[in-house]
């Protein structure tokens, strides 16, 4: 595991590259586009254990963070979509330079998901495949529930009464939206987000992709099926787990830094990506 | 200010984290060794840590954000110790690799909660340790604070679905014993031990200390109401005491945040002004006539 930083001088990235542990050359690699905020901060030791056992069985992995997020420099609020789909772009010719010219799965969670597939279209040489794992398809809902968790965990933390902070979430449609779970959002990724809708996010015909989300996902779905009608090359599994990507996502009593079911699947799904595209 | 990744500590469970170092050292320099809260990655909630260390480069301190063994990016511990000795280990390695780096041999240690448990332990047993701030890391609230938050509990019950859920969770735990827990983990008086322990050494050697305590964990407090019974105690007098009402325990609002990085940075600056004028002997750590408390007691 090599800590480590690269990119452009200007926007240098923070990133940790895990060589395989075989001690042999990479049979394959696999990009981690990471999700954002808190749902960052809580998937960071599960990243850390998968990456491990990517390696372990032979395959290069790079992990990282987007710019103003993680230990990357930039500040919370420095963070736009067009920018951070550059710093996938960033890693992903990072990840070529040091596992070589083998093939090369990307593996995106939450908006990561969303940010690798639209990174795929400009990446050079860029996956082979691209695993979206409980991809944002809906900004507007994706930013309604991170406003609505940031709600609860004040409801929580400070044993506050419910009803005057649902009315202000009721009232006000911005109402928790600069930081929510105490991650800055620029107005502009703001306004970028509310302009997100699934219509948007479409698939590079250049790789395959499996969509892994929760069978409830309506969204996930449909967006699957309408790619799939454009002759892109999609799997949707539906995939149901207990992992909370906020707090208040987290249901008592499994409370895991490292969830047992997604780390499975991924890892079934990630060792092999050029068996995933096949 | 430069920021640099770097992995240290034992070869077979090596430890993770980022030095930052600012562009220039003063005459005395100073380095902050930040922790994780509770399980979570060394970036801190809401990237606090990472805000921390770069406010404190700007005022010429030096830091190294870590994740102790078996969290975030650093290696399972292969030792059988308990976790606290552990914490400790982790952070005297730390020290070692500022010191190899930059040549700091004096340190801050700002910890949340957990965290500072671990800090209070160093602190004890190591006089390079310059200064300890404990953010919601330890707490003996009397009984009127106590009450207040029993009160603001019944309060808000009708109305709060998640605080009857943890209530009942609460009550569960108590009937079927808890789930999951440090196999180690302190009984009150153990916990109540350690804090007195500590705190007596530091104000022993005059180690400035900050008990920072937030309002969404404490409710209330009427002067030094989280120091219980040991308010009253000799090593009380040398804490600096700050309850924050507006301040959320894992600092979720960006106001909580500002509040923090204030109070944080401003208590770091002036131990960094007091340890500058400070003998060498008392960067030492020898043993030295209790000092009094900084400003804002």
């Amino acid at each position: 595991m090599t800590p480590l930083t690269f990119g452009p001088a200007g926007r240098r990235l923070f990133g940790i590259f895990h060589a395989p542990a075989t001690g042999l050359a990479p049979a394959s690699a696999v990009l981690l586009c990471p999700p954002m905020g808190q749902e960052l901060f809580r998937a960071q030791r599960f990243l850390r254990v998968l990456s491990d056992r990517l390696a372990r069985a032979g395959v290069a992995v790079l992990r990282f963070d987007y710019h103003g997020t993680g230990d990357s420099p930039g500040d919370d609020e420095d963070g736009d979509m067009a920018g951070w789909q550059g710093d996938v772009a960033a890693a992903h010719a990072e990840l070529r330079r040091r596992a070589g010219a083998v093939p090369v799965a990307w593996c995106g969670a939450r908006l990561g998901a969303t940010l690798a597939a639209a990174a795929a279209h400009a990446a050079a040489q860029g996956p082979q495949h691209l695993l979206m794992w409980d991809p944002v398809l809906d900004g507007a809902a994706y930013l309604r529930a991170l406003r609505e968790a940031h709600a609860s965990v004040l409801i929580k933390s400070f044993c506050l009464p419910v009803p005057g902070l649902r009315r202000r979430l009721a009232a006000e449609p911005d109402a928790y939206t600069e930081g929510p779970l105490g991650y800055g959002l620029s107005a502009r990724l703001r306004q970028e987000l509310r302009e997100l809708v699934p219509q948007r996010v479409a698939l590079s015909p250049a790789h395959g992709t499996t969509v892994l989300a929760m069978p409830q996902d309506a969204t996930a779905q449909a967006w699957a099926e309408a790619q799939r009608a454009l002759a892109r090359p999609v799997q949707r599994v539906p995939f149901a787990h207990t992992w909370g990507w906020t707090e208040d996502q987290q249901r008592p009593g499994q409370a895991t830094m490292v969830p047992a079911e997604p780390l499975q699947q991924l890892l079934q799904r990630l060792r092999a990506p050029a068996e995933a595209t096949a | 200010m430069t920021e640099t990744p770097v992995r240290f500590g034992p070869e077979d469970a090596r430890l993770m984290g980022v030095l930052t170092v600012p562009d220039a050292l003063p005459a005395a320099p100073l380095a902050c060794l930040l922790i994780n809260q509770g399980a979570g990655h060394r970036t801190g909630p809401a990237r606090i840590n990472v805000k921390l260390a770069r406010r404190l480069a700007r005022q010429g301190i030096a830091s190294l954000r870590l994740d102790l063994a078996g969290l975030g990016d650093s290696d399972a511990p292969r030792g059988n110790g308990g976790h606290v000795e552990q914490g400790v280990a982790d952070l005297l390695a730390a020290m070692q690799l500022v010191e190899t780096m930059t040549g700091i041999r004096r340190f801050l240690h700002i910890g949340l909660c957990m965290g500072g448990v671990y800090g209070a332990a160093l602190a004890q047993q190591d006089p390079r340790v310059a200064g300890l701030l404990l953010f919601d890391s330890f707490a003996f609230p009397r009984r009127r604070a106590a009450l207040a938050l029993a009160l603001r509990r019944i309060v808000a019950l009708p109305f709060n679905a998640s605080l009857r859920e943890k209530i009942a969770n609460a009550l569960r735990g108590r009937i079927h014993g808890r789930g999951a827990q440090l196999a180690d983990a302190p009984t009150p008086e153990d916990h109540a031990q350690r804090f007195r322990a500590a705190m007596s050494a530091l104000a022993a050697r005059g180690t400035p200390v900050l008990m920072l305590s937030s309002g969404s964990l404490h409710v209330a407090d009427r002067g030094h109401d989280q120091l219980g019974e040991m308010a009253g105690e000799p090593f009380a007098q040398h804490i600096e005491y700050r309850f924050e009402p507006a301040i959320e325990h894992t600092l979720v609002t960006l106001a909580s945040q500002r509040v923090f990085l204030d109070l944080a940075c401003d208590w770091a600056r002036r131990v960094q002004q007091r340890t500058a004028v400070a003998p060498a002997g008392a960067a030492a750590g020898r043993a030295a006539r209790p000092a009094p408390a900084l400003a804002g007691c």
